[in-house]
């Protein structure tokens, strides 16, 4: 098995609404990968193709090597979705929810997968509560279990921890590298990018139904990461200091005293060539700021790009 | 300790051992998802029986009391048999269609509504399996609240069981082409008013003119003729020959009309549900 999950050519229209437009990507086992963009940029939808929520869309799509139309009665085992939406179903208690959904896919429902969740998300004493009556912390961990009952091998997270406190979210991401660390790959989508900073291997970025860069955190950074160095010395900038830099170094003048550099990746020969420079001028340093953009940054600017260029077909 | 790329090998090998656990239990999928969702169903109505069973048998029993009994001596029921006897199957069939529709619209409409219809999409099940979840609770409890009535109407002095097997079909029959009916409201509609419109202007009224109260001979004409249109007229009168072993109409017609009905309903609420319509995007 190389690829667990495999998307080739999908899209997905609503009239003339375009909701997922030609994604391909390929995610391996046990990958832990963020699928970020802004809101409606088609994330739920995309995730809907391929757990069954949504039909009707074209190209194809893998799961484990099964395709989720044809073989949905194997693919639908082997996924697990936590939904966007809270939703909770007050006719039954916690432990009869969870066994009904264990029940639809084939599980018992004295299956000890049931206690086993039941423990791990902090509900066992809630068990026997009708879910009508849990917080909305509790009714997002009851989704949690609902989705991860048949045990899936690929789960899908859909914002799951929108509303929910520092505390849960913690241990839902511990929860999430255990499941990992048994072969379970994950899928995420998340407003709080440090979140897929800090968990996924991958991030790929969705805009407008196109799935843009699919890189690590790092390559993403390396490539559309920005970093700045100010340095600021005790006399005003020689004319022919500045002259010497044009052409090698992006530099502005921020004040007299106050030089900007602009640099890209790495960056370490830049840096050190702007501070040599400034010193064998006999100038002493007062002041050195070295800012980089956060990966919430080079989000917004691949989304602007995206869309910039996407305007510019219209 | 474990480099990363041991890792990573162990997590793509525990990860194809479970997919193939999967395959293969997948390979012998049965009927037990659908099984659940069957008593799901159940345990959703049977959880507010008092709501979905005692409320419909207090309500038509009273119906038994001031019709068949306060003036019931006034009128005369088919080929002049009692009255009350001949009120039993009006009675089980108007209840038993309402239970029927209203639970397979309401239960799969409050799942729509409220999301949780995500729970079942997302599961294994196929279109047919969730069909025989949902309409088969609905027929349980539409044949459930027919068959009380007609057992406390006994208990309280009628006299209808000439033929009970041909009444449990009729009942069964009845309750399934509602239930049939419910699934396709419930999945075309967009608001509760649109689920309560047909139970309101449509399967009531047709309900009480199908001879529910009173024999169509003994309707002016044109009604006797209109009233041969109306399809429930065919199921009480079913009801009422194997109840009471006279009639309108002959039993079979009104089985030829629920077959009919069956294959209708049944078909389109499939094919809806096969499509997806309204329910997966």
């Amino acid at each position: 098995m190389s690829a667990l999950l495999e998307l080739q050519n999908v899209h997905k229209r609503y009239g003339d609404f375009v909701a997922v437009d030609d994604v391909s990507v390929s995610i391996e086992p046990g990958e832990i990968f963020a699928l970020l963009g802004p809101n409606g940029a088609g994330k739920t939808t995309l995730i809907g193709c391929i757990t069954g929520l949504n039909t009707g869309f074209g190209g194809r799509i893998r799961v484990a090597g099964y395709d989720v139309a044809r073989d949905y009665r194997i693919t639908r085992r082997l996924v697990g979705l936590v939904p966007q939406e809270l939703n909770y179903d007050a006719f039954f208690t916690v432990r009869e929810l969870l066994a009904i959904q264990a029940g639809y896919f084939g599980v018992r429902p004295d299956d000890p997968r049931i206690d086993a969740l039941l423990e791990s998300f902090a509900l066992a004493d809630k068990a026997d509560a009708n879910t009508r009556w849990l917080s909305g912390g509790m009714k997002r961990r009851l989704m949690i279990c609902k989705a991860l009952v048949h045990d899936p091998v690929l789960l899908f997270l859909d914002e799951p921890t929108a509303g929910v406190d520092v505390e849960l979210r913690e241990e839902l991401w511990e929860y999430v590298e255990r499941l990992r660390d048994r072969g379970t790959t994950i899928v995420l989508t998340t407003h709080y990018i440090e979140e897929a900073e800090q968990l996924a291997d991958r991030i790929g970025i969705l805009n407008r139904g196109q799935l843009g860069r699919v890189a690590s955190r790092d390559e993403l950074m390396r490539e559309f990461g920005d970093a700045t160095l100010e340095v600021e010395v005790d006399a005003p900038i020689p004319a022919s200091l500045i002259s010497q830099w044009r052409g090698s170094l992006d530099v502005e003048l921020v004040d007299p005293t106050t030089a900007r550099l602009r640099y890209g990746a790495g960056g370490k020969d830049e840096t050190h060539a702007l501070i040599a420079s400034l010193i064998s001028a006999g100038l002493q340093l007062q002041r050195v700021d070295s800012k980089r953009s956060s990966l919430e940054e080079v989000f917004r600017t691949l989304v602007r790009r995206q869309r910039g260029g996407l305007d510019g077909d219209e | 300790m474990e480099t990363n790329e041991e890792r990573r090998a162990r997590i793509a090998a525990e990860a194809a051992a479970r997919v193939e656990r999967i395959v293969e239990e997948a390979a012998r999928p049965g009927w037990f998802g659908a099984w659940t969702l069957f008593l799901r169903e159940l345990k959703r109505f049977w959880g507010i029986a008092g709501q979905t069973i005692v409320s419909p048998v207090v309500t038509t029993m009273l119906y038994f009391l001031v019709f068949g009994y306060s003036l019931g001596d006034k009128l005369a029921g088919a080929d002049g048999g009692r009255y009350i006897d001949f009120l039993v199957p009006g009675l089980v069939i108007l209840s038993l269609i309402n239970n029927a529709f209203i639970n397979s619209a309401f239960s799969l409409f409050i799942a729509k509504i409220h999301g949780v219809i995500v729970d079942v999409l997302v599961s294994p099940l196929s279109y047919l399996q969730l069909m025989f979840g949902y309409m088969g609770a609905s027929i349980v409890r539409g044949v459930l609240v027919g068959a009380i009535i007609w057992v406390v109407s006994m208990l309280m002095g009628a006299f209808a069981w000439h033929n009970v097997p041909l009444a449990l079909l009729f009942m069964i029959l009845t309750a399934s082409a509602f239930a049939a009916l419910g699934v396709i409201v419930a999945i075309l509609a967009e608001d509760f008013d649109h689920v309560n419109f047909l139970p309101n202007f449509l399967i009531t009224p047709l309900t009480f003119l199908g001879g529910v109260f009173y024999s169509i001979d003994s309707l002016p004409e044109p009604w006797g003729l209109v009233s041969r249109f109306n399809p429930v007229l065919y199921m009480v009168n079913g009801l009422r020959f194997a109840m009471t072993g006279s009639a309108d109409v002959p039993w079979w017609q009104g089985l030829a009309v629920l077959v009919v009905l069956n294959l209708l309903f049944g078909g389109i609420a499939l094919r809806l549900l096969a499509s997806g319509h309204k329910l997966r995007g």
